[in-house]
């Protein structure tokens, strides 16, 4: 159960205000009844990197999947049952042994919600946002995921219009898997491209 | 696939990295600024982006959510949008 509106200790500064607008916005007419624990359930349940690692599976099992994929990422990912805000336009970047795709939004936090959930906190702050697009194989190696120098580096800009999401190469050794074991091998990071498989 | 979720569904994000937010605000503001977006703005997103670009130097991630949403939340008409 929900325990917001419970608050044992006195409130700090910036939970008065989000509270003050909490009732502002809810006077306007703009806050259904129920809209913030639905929202919060959602996104602490339903929706996270778990539903990104079920697109990459079924891609790596389904070649016809994986061609619409690449086609369509909006509307092969509503095929699994995943859509919403921020990913009514998600462009799915295929990892080759040659090339390597790495997200960022140099701007804000532009990110997939519907494919990854909320981004981690490394994801949102400054000096991942403009040293991926400086010095993105230095990074990438600080990061834990060093890149050969004959492998390309394609880092994607995320905006308000596009959304970006990385389909990792299918690890060798894994031909006998189902598709929910290859889906348990996907990470979080992989999809960002952040990490390699 | 239209399954009910299973318990290692629930577990993935956790084991994937942090959780999505570390108090109810945060979540209140998130949930705050998606039914703006959605419920003043007909789903447009970029009026509230604007206002995050502007707020975020210097500014922890939520914070900087709160003052974007403070910020556009002045540039709304005064009476209930029909």
């Amino acid at each position: 159960m929900s325990v917001r509106g419970y608050h044992p200790a006195p409130a700090s500064p910036v939970e008065q205000r989000v509270a003050a607008l909490e009732a502002l916005l809810t006077e306007r007419g703009l806050v259904p009844a129920g809209f913030i624990e639905e929202i919060t359930r959602r996104y602490e349940s339903e929706i996270g990197p778990m539903n990104g690692t079920k697109v990459v599976a079924r891609a790596w099992v389904d070649p016809q999947y994986k061609q619409r994929l690449l086609a369509d990422g909006t509307a092969a990912i509503a095929e699994l049952g995943f859509g919403g805000p921020e990913g009514d336009h998600m462009v799915v970047v295929e990892n080759t042994p040659g090339i390597h795709n790495v997200i960022v939004c140099t701007l804000c936090s532009c990110y997939p919600w519907p494919v990854l959930g909320l981004p981690p906190a490394w994801y949102k702050d400054p000096p991942y946002r403009a040293r991926l697009v400086r010095e993105p194989r230095t990074l990438l190696a600080e990061m834990g995921c060093p890149l050969p120098d004959d492998v390309e580096i394609r880092v994607w800009d995320s905006s308000a219009e596009v959304r970006y999401l990385v389909l990792p190469e299918r690890p060798p050794g894994t031909e006998g898997m189902t598709e929910a074991e290859l889906a348990d091998l996907v990470t979080r990071d992989s999809m960002i491209g952040a990490a390699r498989l | 696939m239209s399954a009910p979720l299973s318990l290692s569904d629930l577990d993935l994000p956790r084991r994937n990295g942090e959780l999505a937010f570390d108090a109810p605000w945060q979540s209140t503001v998130f949930a705050l600024a998606a039914a703006v977006i959605e419920h003043a703005f007909g789903g447009d997103r970029e009026p509230f982006r604007q206002q995050l670009i502007a707020a975020q130097p210097g500014r922890p991630y939520w914070e900087s959510w709160t003052a974007a949403l403070e910020a556009l939340a002045q540039t709304l008409p005064d009476r209930p949008m029909p």
